[in-house]
């Protein structure tokens, strides 16, 4: 863990740590603004700036509102990779959610939630909590729940097709 | 069950690579030999047995020599592909969000 070097380098380095298998938390601390960091999370000239990790990224799609598609497709000497998910909560400029896949695990989808805190001094912490849903957990749904709530609606199904024989 | 242990570690590394990654997908739809791959993947030989000791190491591929031959197929490891992702996933928002740090700094003065 990284807690003890972050506390000393509080812009530099992140704070990760894993809430529980399925989740992944990373903590850091930017020397700007909050509507800075807002502004550079959410427009797309500028997201293109950084979200690349240095390689080249085109932004196909990035409505940043409840409901809006967002697609990014990262260029490296070895291939394209595209990134996309919708937006679940825009609170602007304090709070995103969105899911979060990539193309090259399809239905491997997480929730990212994404926090920014004005520390108040110039300084805005961000702090994301990425869930992962599985493919376990679909198959514990599909063995639970969902598989019983279909079973009703085909049971309604046919008493519906029954009644109108 | 999630373990970030020194072999997921290898597979994070292994995986942080696309060419990599596209071998496992490669070789998730057949087995191939090692000349078919670097033919496949427009690399030499020496480049493609590099990647594939990665993955070989990281238990993601599993290598065996036929006569002058190297087939390659993928490794017991290949069902935790989740875990994998997870570990991968969080070095890339690592990345990212060093990216976005050094962009605020760079544009400090700009609007």
């Amino acid at each position: 863990m990284t807690t003890a070097t972050a506390k000393h380098e509080p812009t530099t380095k992140a704070v990760i740590t894993k809430p529980s298998d399925r989740e992944v938390r990373i903590e850091r601390v930017f020397n700007a603004s909050r509507d800075r960091v807002w502004k550079a999370m959410t427009d797309p000239k500028l997201v293109a700036q950084w979200w690349g990790r240095g390689n080249k990224l085109d932004i196909e799609r990035l409505e940043v509102r409840r409901g809006g598609h967002w697609r990014f497709v990262e260029h490296s000497d070895h291939g394209d990779h595209g990134f996309e998910g919708r937006f679940a909560e825009v609170t602007p400029p304090a709070r995103i959610v969105q899911t979060f896949e990539w193309d090259g695990l399809p239905g491997h989808v997480a929730l990212e939630t994404m926090t920014l805190e004005d520390l108040g001094d110039g300084r805005t912490k961000i702090i994301t909590t990425s869930l992962f849903l599985t493919t376990e957990d679909r198959d514990g749904m599909l063995q639970s729940g969902m598989e019983g709530g279909l079973n009703e609606s085909y049971a309604a199904l046919d008493r519906v097709l029954a009644a109108m024989a | 069950m999630v373990q970030y242990s020194p072999k997921l570690d290898g597979t994070f590394g292994a995986l942080a690579d696309p060419t990599r990654r596209g071998i496992l997908e490669r070789l998730g739809r057949a087995d191939a030999a090692i000349s078919e791959l670097a033919a496949e993947f427009d690399m030499t030989l020496t480049g493609i047995k590099k990647h594939v000791r990665v993955l070989e190491t990281a238990g993601l591929v599993t290598t065996e020599k036929v006569g002058r031959v190297r087939h390659c197929k993928l490794g017991p490891r290949r069902l935790d592909d989740e875990a994998a992702w997870i570990a991968t996933y969080r070095r890339m928002l690592e990345g990212r969000l060093n990216r976005l740090g050094e962009f605020l700094e760079r544009t400090r003065r700009k609007p």
